[in-house]
């Protein structure tokens, strides 16, 4: 694992006073979208498919750090879009930072190097950089539509490790995906320095709706297992062990749609970070009047059911862990040992 | 109309085999400007992000042409939505997407799993 000690901290200590209070729905990660633009088009993409009076949109810093203090999480992950198109991203990330959130910019790196250099961020325990990059060379240009992208983020990665920031990848694995070059690409991002990895199955978004190519549950155990299998030391991901096994289909785990909640320039969304089924004006009317029952693999909501994605399972793993000594025994043995 | 067809171009005449509210619910699905006719036959063009039925006047939201919102509608106040902005969302299927790949991995000789 790579999650820092202060970080890891900071998490387990907000889950357990929640749980002290008796709270049962709470939020970890805020997935906070600030504009919804972005200068890729990935065909997989059911992100940025918006008229352009809605892609020129984006929200102000002051409604981003109101959702931020309105919802309370400690960690805030920056999607979209591309959030280094967002104008005031250095002023957002630093008042985030002054907070003490622990921020994860997900960006395509296309512009990092140029913001760096700029000097629009500074490296900090609570800023890390979360590179997406869905496998070697050929995979990651093919599932961005771009040749040479592959090569820019790498670039940028190693200036943003020169200059001292935390730096991470984000990868989405889709049907199709070859476990020997995942493991590769892996390997990769370890020579590369990055701190951590984090991967996911793809979402098979309702804009881009084919249930016949979907990575059902079974097929993504089995190609996660193929990935995962013997895990080398060496590969470190900034994610819970346990929402790894479940990844595996060693441990069985049910959504946690509120754990991840989405804020963006229609409100906060309904009911997670993937299904857009309307918009709260608060967070607090949110959690009081989405009909929570509808969602998750046991509701039997067709939408839910291969869905294996961290935004919602993360959570419940993380949950899992102070919720049971065994939970805990379980992620510290995965931590310290490296199996999985 | 098929539930997976797109609705741009659709001019739903209400009371004929359709309802406001499966219209209402298609236009918030629709990733396209819309054309909101009220009932006092004033026009509003826009993009409906979000409706709401379970409370206690059932509204729609949308930001206009322009970008201005969110505006609040009520249900009651449209008599039809009209589906005239281009679907932004149409021809960037999973399934187009998937079709790209696999012809992308052949050229590349990585094996496709079996049943892909």
């Amino acid at each position: 694992m790579s999650v820092p000690l202060s970080q890891m901290w900071a998490v387990a200590s907000y889950v357990i006073r929640q749980r002290l209070a008796g709270r049962t729905r709470y939020p970890l990660v805020l997935m906070l979208e600030p504009l919804f633009r972005c200068n890729l088009a990935c065909a997989g993409c059911g992100k940025i498919q918006y008229p352009a009076q809605i892609l020129k949109k984006h929200l102000t810093v002051e409604q981003c750090l109101g959702a931020v203090d309105e919802c309370g999480a400690p960690v805030v992950s920056i999607p979209g879009g591309e959030p280094l198109m967002y104008p005031e991203i250095g002023r957002l990330v630093s008042e985030l930072v002054a907070r003490k959130k622990y921020v994860y910019l997900c960006t395509n790196a296309l512009l990092l190097k140029e913001r760096l250099t700029a000097g629009v961020f500074e490296p900090s325990k609570y800023l890390s950089f979360s590179i997406h990059m869905d496998g070697l060379r050929a995979e990651h240009d093919e599932a961005v539509c771009r040749e040479g992208v592959y090569d820019d983020a790498v670039e940028a990665i190693r200036e943003a490790l020169r200059r001292g920031f935390r730096v991470t990848t984000n990868t989405t694995l889709f049907e199709g995906a070859n476990p020997l070059r995942t493991r590769e690409f892996f390997d990769a991002m370890m020579d590369l320095g990055v701190e951590g990895m984090m991967i996911s199955p793809g979402y098979s978004y309702a804009k881009a709706p084919d249930q016949e190519h979907f990575l059902r549950r079974q097929r993504a155990n089995e190609l996660f297992s193929r990935i995962l299998a013997d895990p080398k030391r060496r590969w470190k991901f900034n994610q819970s062990p346990l929402f790894l096994q479940f990844l595996m289909g060693t441990r069985d785990f049910e959504c946690t749609p509120w754990g991840n909640p989405t804020y963006n320039i229609f409100g906060w969304q309904r009911p997670c970070y993937l299904l857009q089924e309307g918009y709260a004006a608060t967070f607090k009317e949110l959690l009081e009047t989405t009909r929570w029952e509808r969602y998750g693999k046991k509701s039997g909501n067709e939408k839910c059911r291969d869905c294996m994605v961290h935004c919602g399972y993360e959570p419940t793993a993380v949950n899992h862990t102070f919720a049971s000594w065994r939970g805990f025994r379980d992620t510290v043995t995965a931590t310290v040992t490296g199996r999985l | 109309m098929s539930d997976t067809e797109s609705p741009e171009g659709w001019v739903p005449a209400i009371g004929h085999g359709v309802t406001l509210e499966e219209v209402v619910e298609r236009a918030f699905d629709y990733r396209g400007n819309v054309t909101v006719v009220k009932a006092d036959g004033t026009r509003l063009e826009g993009y409906v992000f979000n409706r709401n039925r379970d409370v206690e006047v059932p509204f729609i939201q949308v930001f206009d042409r322009a970008g201005a919102g969110p505006l609040d509608i009520p249900y009651a106040d449209i008599r039809t939505i009209l589906f005239t902005g281009k679907d932004t969302a149409a021809g960037n299927s999973y399934a187009a997407w998937l079709r790209a790949k696999e012809a992308s991995q052949q050229r590349l000789g990585t094996p496709l799993p079996p049943g892909a």
